[in-house]
């Protein structure tokens, strides 16, 4: 049996293996590729090794901050993204499996928001954020400050609820047992908490930062929507920024793709070490 | 062994009457093509027409099929969503059944797209041009020839502009009178602080006298595009290069008759200075309830303005347009007309395709359904000798524009289809001017983005390899 599974294992792999060929290491293989080329459409190119990428921060002998700028405003981003919505959506789960009334309803509320498309949520959220803080003779793009917090605010809404659902599931694997022994040898709440809960909640927090992280990384959509990378392009993030690049700078195809290409590993490297970093505080169950 | 050449034999003639029987159904299925097309052209080659105005999305389709149904030739149109269509011609054309005719906006794209457009000089669309500075030149060639042209100046409602004029100390007696930038702002003003005074004798319910400058992404463009192309067309003309082409590094020469028109727009409008770009404000329906006198726009306007689903006010005979006066020519400075839009065909497809291309772009401009469409249908007004009598335009602010053409009025050409890395530019330039309305920066940021900016994204996009 297992000698058959071997052999003809390649066969029930391979239709899968084409897709992911086809649907992801060609395009990516091309995409670094394309990269070190001067390109209009993807299929006419020339190299130019690396310029595209000293374009990226050298423009008209001079130091060009764009793509650093939206490099840390999109890390802090990330951080403070991932904070929030992480004790905020552990603190819910927290009570919601406190078996308090209504405990149902509840959850669908703080899951609905995840369910509205970015584009038009951002779009909601402009028209309310504007109509309270045109009372301040302020608009959400006024400075980037009021871009990021929008942003943190509209991101929040959306995830907190996902990432509740999550660590519902991982608070209500736990077993019960082990509380018991615990309170019976008289740990207090923030004991339980510290000592039983969160260790043995360990791999839904490295599920849970693992998305939150590589979700503010790669925000588009409500950045687009929101403020649009305004005031001037202070509120763009990453992802955004190359969009730009590609498509609002005349030849700038392959700084785009250049820039997309770092992006790509700073988010791996980022994610790895994450995961690597959280893993390691999984207990046994 | 004979029993095998036998069966060999018998098999091959099988196949052969295969293939004859192949080939004859194929025969029979072109002439049935052939006669069902009539006999003006071959029916070989096919058109391809990326469309860059989803407004004419389906007036094009029908067209392609009338154009079809007549002459067999095939006809795809494909609309890019409105905002999308870089990106659309892009991945369009990397298949390898690419756009024919595709849309270029001005001498950058132009250059983008250089190794694709096909020269246009000896073409029946470049023949029947009126006006041959409606093309790009770029590289020697005659890049794109365009298909519309438009104007914009300052909209205003006729009818309460008349009604103030004959009010007491209304600061002219006839609309006339207003013909220079001194005048438009006195009477702007005026207007603006004696809102409820004008209200109360002619029954308006006026709140500003300029509809609002909008600086969010909707709106700016109005500003950091075709307000912005009257100090770069002054700049261009004084030194002598081409309006239209433009130059690597300019002066900012005329950037105080900018501030001045642009500190009227906002101080002449009900709007908070402070929140311009908050997207929430339509300047459009102000204008159109009758809540605005003024408004800056194009004459793409008049089907919004007048399209009775809409629910505006206004009629077609409230509207009419006046120059941009701008403080440095205002005796003869007319509307700014140009184009955005230009043809440009495929030179990397088949030679058959082309063919079939100029073909089908000949007989848009030349037959009556073709000239029905764009005028009629698509609202367009075109520039092409062959719209006369009937296939003439029917937009108010088109006409006035054509009355300011023949009264000796010298049309502004839109320079700023010069500017270089349009969307980056005109971003700093909206930023650097929403803080200096929102009182957080001064006039020098605008005038830093608005020069300095410029020759930096003139040497990035013109930077040769």
């Amino acid at each position: 049996m297992e000698k058959a599974m071997k052999k003809y294992s390649p066969i029930f792999l391979l239709p899968t293996m084409i897709a992911f060929t086809i649907g992801f290491i060609v395009p990516f293989v091309y995409g670094i590729f394309l990269s070190f080329c001067k390109f209009t459409t993807v299929t006419d190119w020339k190299w130019v090794g690396l310029q595209n990428y000293t374009k990226i921060f050298y423009v008209n002998g001079k130091l060009d901050t764009t793509f650093l700028h939206s490099l840390w405003y999109t890390a802090l981003f990330t951080l403070v993204s991932v904070l929030i919505i992480n004790i905020v959506s552990f603190v819910i789960a927290m009570l919601l499996t406190k078996g308090i009334k209504g405990t149902n309803l509840f959850r669908t509320v703080f899951f609905m928001p995840n369910l509205i498309g970015g584009i038009v949520l951002s779009y909601i959220w402009l028209m309310i954020f504007n109509s309270v803080l045109s009372n301040f003779s302020k608009t959400i793009v006024s400075t980037q400050w009021y871009a990021f917090w929008g942003l943190i605010a509209v991101v929040c809404w959306q995830q907190i609820g996902y990432m509740m659902i999550i660590y519902v599931a991982g608070i209500q694997n736990i077993p019960g047992e082990l509380i018991e022994a615990a309170k019976i040898d008289g740990a207090n709440s923030w004991q339980l908490l510290r000592h039983v809960t969160l260790p043995m909640l360990m791999p839904t927090i490295t599920i849970c930062t693992f998305l939150t992280l590589t979700n503010g990384f790669k925000l588009f959509d409500q950045n687009l929507a929101l403020t649009g990378g305004n005031p001037g392009k202070m509120s763009q993030l990453l992802a955004l920024n190359i969009y730009d690049t590609m498509y609002g700078t005349t030849g700038w195809q392959g700084v785009g793709q250049a820039k997309a290409v770092i992006f790509f590993i700073l988010v791996a490297l980022i994610a790895v070490v994450q995961n690597k970093l959280t893993t390691s505080k999984e207990v046994e169950n | 062994m004979k029993k095998k050449l036998v069966s060999v034999l018998l098999v091959s003639a099988m196949a052969a009457s295969m293939l004859v029987g192949c080939g004859g159904g194929d025969g029979a299925a072109s002439t049935q093509k052939g006669g069902d097309a009539s006999n003006k052209t071959e029916a070989t080659g096919s058109v391809y027409l990326l469309n860059f105005k989803p407004e004419t999305d389906e007036a094009w389709k029908n067209l392609a099929q009338t154009y079809t149904d007549q002459t067999g030739v095939d006809v795809t149109v494909l609309t890019a969503a409105d905002g999308q269509y870089s990106t659309t011609l892009q991945s369009e054309m990397a298949k390898s059944e690419a756009p024919t005719i595709f849309t270029i906006g001005n001498t950058t794209a132009a250059q983008t797209w250089n190794d694709y457009t096909l020269d246009l000089k000896d073409s029946a669309l470049y023949e029947h041009l009126t006006d041959k500075s409606l093309s790009i030149t770029y590289d020697n060639k005659i890049a794109g020839v365009a298909n519309c042209y438009e104007c914009y100046g300052i909209i205003y409602n006729k009818t309460i502009l008349e009604g103030y004029c004959g009010l007491d100390g209304a600061v002219v007696s006839s609309v006339d009178e207003i013909n220079s930038f001194d005048t438009l702002n006195k009477v702007a003003t005026d207007i603006n602080s004696r809102v409820d005074e004008i209200n109360d004798a002619l029954g308006t319910h006026l709140t500003e006298a300029f509809a609002s400058a909008g600086l969010d992404d909707g709106s700016s463009w109005r500003f950091s595009g075709h307000l912005a192309c009257l100090p770069l067309y002054y700049e261009f003309k004084d030194d002598g290069c081409d309006l239209i082409a433009g130059e690597g590094e300019i002066d900012g020469t005329y950037l105080d008759q900018f501030k001045n028109v642009w500190d009227m727009y906002v101080n002449t409008s009900a709007a908070d200075p402070k929140t311009l770009n908050s997207g929430a404000l339509n300047a459009e329906a102000e204008l159109g309830m009758g809540e605005a006198v003024f408004y800056q726009n194009g004459d793409w306007e008049f089907s919004a303005l007048t399209n009775p689903d809409n629910g505006y006010e206004v009629t077609a005979d409230d509207l009419s347009m006046m120059p941009i006066y701008f403080g440095v020519d205002d005796a003869n400075q007319g509307l700014c007309v140009g184009t955005e839009n230009y043809w440009a065909v495929n030179c990397k497809a088949p030679q058959e395709d082309i063919d079939a291309t100029l073909a089908f772009l000949e007989w848009v401009i030349t037959s009556d359904e073709g000239r029905d469409a764009i005028t009629n249908q698509m609202g367009l007004t075109a520039p092409f000798d062959t719209f006369t009598g009937d296939y003439e335009t029917a937009n108010a602010f088109a006409q006035a524009g054509n009355a300011l053409m023949t009264s000796g009025k010298t049309s502004v050409a839109w320079s700023f289809n010069a500017t270089p890395n349009v969307d980056d530019w005109r971003a700093d330039v909206v930023s650097a001017l929403t803080a200096y309305t929102d009182g957080s920066g001064d006039w020098d940021g605008v005038k830093t983005a608005f020069v300095d900016g410029w020759a930096d994204q003139w040497k990035l996009a013109h930077a040769e390899e």
